[in-house]
């Protein structure tokens, strides 16, 4: 019989539930304001986790330095952003979050440059020696850098201005008292304790979700963001009467099992980030279906004269992963493979020694390339311009859209709880920037919310309750299921009746299917797998999130919000022109609509 | 009878467990024996990250090789 639950009660001022990069700088931010107690809570250890574990290359931003010269403004590069949507439709854009972000986030990395992340290059000819890239935009807009060990300097930093760093505690449960945030509930990954966290503000940052559908590779924890990312922010916030938005958004809708060339799954950009600027995407027959871009021409810069019809027209033939053109191609490339034209690959043959070693050096930073480099280069010995890679895009059962609905300073609905990075909803292609610039607005925010607040506010202890119930049925029960057989279940639950094509039928089946699987009882031996336990909990609510408002929206939409309804295979922007939100309140499924803009 | 792609060099190894602290999906767990290479609990959860060879002080200590359904989607270019 296990051990544990022993509760371990905290106070503090400020806490961050996750320590990945948005994480991080809320906390940094949220320490660095009037000597408040600053805590956060990682499930795994600040050091490695989250989706820069191992390193980030490239953030986009908006750089006055270069972009002054360029006569480019911020408006313009919200203009572009916005050609995400087709006809940029106000619903589905959040400008007072993208300016928030697009104008912060240079200062964000002069931070980071102080915190001992080089971005400056002796070889650049670009004003302030940075290395700047295409990503998003027609413009160079992205800072390429040294961010292999951004995670570890982040920690340093946040430890540094004594944020309390509780590693291996994985939250699992939010507790509000009169309307407003006022504590959460972890439990120990390594020792099954309860950490009962009281707080006068919450900033919200445990990240993305995936593990619900079948993973391509068969191999279940190679996933494309981390394999920890299970959504759990997202479940407490769902479990605590929040609104989630977008769960039935695939994104570039692109067949999952299309993945299984690929394969490798190496966590790093699209070829219009990464591998730029010589990654074209061919055919197997060599016909080229994306084109390669080129390094910025840095002696010719100078004011730009282009229209944003011009803006456009570039960026649709171009890799650049997001407005107007990037947007497409996931969907472009499934489309094709279904029409039986693939296999696809990335073709780097003509990449210059530049831009080869370059290339490398990007890989190496961002994400898992370094062990991608390491099996390509030394364990098989292949050569980035005389080996190409199977490539199939992706899709976004990874969630890179949906979250939560917060205003324009990053609260939900629950007064000072916050979220930030990849827990925010309907932020299209805010990425590393939006985790990094956003993670410390609201860590500042939340820091003036306790600042301004007294007391703590008394913990209702029946959250903590049910928990510590939970984890104890998991834990002595004499039999039951290992919790990989349960996440078995559900994957496949997802895969059959909530995949690319969605109708009525199969969703309400996947819904009782789900039902039966929530009455599964779990077995676990020893706290990692009382973690895990949990962790497939999360993704069981998350399944019944997608399930739903899928089930709700009587549509389809094409990438890149990404739903395909069978039984609804018209676009009807006349009632569907909204992020739909769903949200548990008084034991029923309620739906809300938001537009964005507006 | 697991996933084999973790492996320790027992000479290099000095069982810090550094790698252990920082694994993302907590696979490692400390040798019971003082000095001796962490054994691999849940090589089946491994995420590939390569966050235990990064951190880890003496090169060599740690090696990964990439589990097989990882491995093929490439193709040479012939000339």
């Amino acid at each position: 019989m296990m051990t544990g639950l022993n509760v371990i009660p905290i106070e503090t001022d400020v806490l961050i539930i996750g320590g990945g990069l948005s994480g991080c700088m809320a906390a940094i931010n949220a320490a660095g304001n009037n000597g408040l107690r600053v805590a956060l809570a990682e499930k795994s250890d600040t050091r490695a986790s989250g989706k820069a574990g191992t390193g980030v290359d490239h953030f986009w931003s908006f750089i006055p330095p270069v972009h002054e010269k360029m006569g480019y403004t911020i408006d313009d590069m919200l203009k572009e952003h916005n050609l995400s949507f087709p006809g940029a439709d106000p619903a589905f854009l959040r400008d007072d979050l993208y300016l928030k972000i697009a104008s912060t986030m240079y200062d964000r990395v002069l931070d980071m440059e102080k915190w001992g992340i080089n971005f400056r290059y002796e070889d650049s000819k670009v004003p302030g020696k940075f290395r700047i890239v295409y990503q998003y935009h027609s413009v160079p807009s992205s800072f390429n850098f040294d961010g292999v060990s951004l995670k570890p300097k982040l920690t340093a930093e946040a430890k540094s201005r004594e944020v309390n760093i509780f590693n291996r505690v994985q939250m699992t449960g939010l507790i509000r008292t009169d309307g407003q945030i006022s504590g959460a509930v972890g439990i120990g990954t390594r020792t099954a304790d309860i950490y009962l966290f009281k707080a006068k503000a919450i900033v919200l940052c445990a990240g993305g979700l995936t593990r619900i559908h079948r993973n391509a590779s068969g191999l279940d924890f190679n996933t494309f963001i981390p394999p920890t990312c299970t959504g759990d922010g997202s479940s407490m916030a769902f479990r605590a009467g929040l609104p989630v938005i977008n769960k039935e958004a695939l994104g570039g809708g692109t067949n999952r099992s299309l993945r299984v060339g690929a394969n490798y799954n190496p966590n790093y950009g699209e070829p219009g980030n990464t591998t730029q600027p010589a990654a074209r995407i061919i055919d197997w027959k060599g016909n080229v279906i994306i084109p390669r871009t080129h390094f910025y021409d840095w002696e010719k810069l100078g004011k730009v004269k282009w229209t944003l019809k011009d803006r456009q027209r570039w960026l649709k033939v171009t890799t650049s992963g997001g407005a107007g053109g990037g947007a497409g191609w996931h969907a472009r490339l499934a489309e094709l493979h279904n029409k039986g034209e693939g296999p696809f690959y990335l073709d780097l043959s003509d990449a210059t020694d530049y831009e080869a070693q370059y290339i490398e050096w990007s890989i190496k930073n961002e994400g898992r390339g370094t062990q991608f480099m390491r099996y390509f280069k030394d364990e098989e010995g292949f050569d980035l311009r005389t080996t190409r890679q199977e490539y199939a895009g992706f899709g976004t059962p990874e969630g890179f859209f949906t979250g939560l609905w917060v205003d324009k300073d990053f609260e939900t609905e629950i007064r000072n709880l916050f979220a930030a990075g990849d827990e925010v909803g309907g932020f299209m292609y805010s990425d590393a920037p939006g985790a990094v610039a956003g993670g410390w607005y609201a860590g500042g925010m939340a820091a003036k919310r306790a600042a301004a607040q007294k007391e703590s506010l008394p913990l209702d202890e029946g959250i903590m309750q049910a928990r510590k119930k939970l984890c104890s049925a998991i834990m002595n029960r004499e039999r039951g299921f290992f919790w990989k057989e349960v996440e078995i279940y559900i994957q496949n639950l997802m895969d059959f009746y909530c995949g690319d094509i969605r109708s009525e039928g199969m969703l309400k089946r996947g819904l009782e299917r789900l039902e039966y699987a929530r009455a599964a009882p779990i077995k676990a031996d020893n706290p990692h797998e009382l973690a895990r336990s949990l962790e497939v909990k999360s993704i069981m609510d998350n399944a019944e999130m997608v399930l739903r408002a899928s089930l709700e929206r009587k549509e389809s939409r094409p990438a890149p919000f990404g739903f395909k309804r069978a039984d609804y295979p018209e676009q009807n922007d006349k009632e569907w022109s909204c992020y739909l939100g769903i949200k548990m309140e008084d034991g029923e499924f309620k739906f809300t609509k938001y537009r964005g803009n507006g | 009878m697991s996933y084999r792609h973790i492996y320790f060099d027992e000479m290099v190894c000095t069982g810090c467990n550094l790698c252990v602290e920082v694994c993302p999906c907590d696979v490692l767990a400390p040798n019971p024996e003082k000095g001796k290479p962490p054994i691999v609990m849940y090589p089946e959860e491994c995420y590939i990250d390569g966050a235990c060879i990064t951190h880890c002080l003496k090169k060599g200590a740690i090696e990964i090789v990439t589990p097989f359904p990882m491995r093929g989607g490439f193709q040479r270019i012939k000339d």
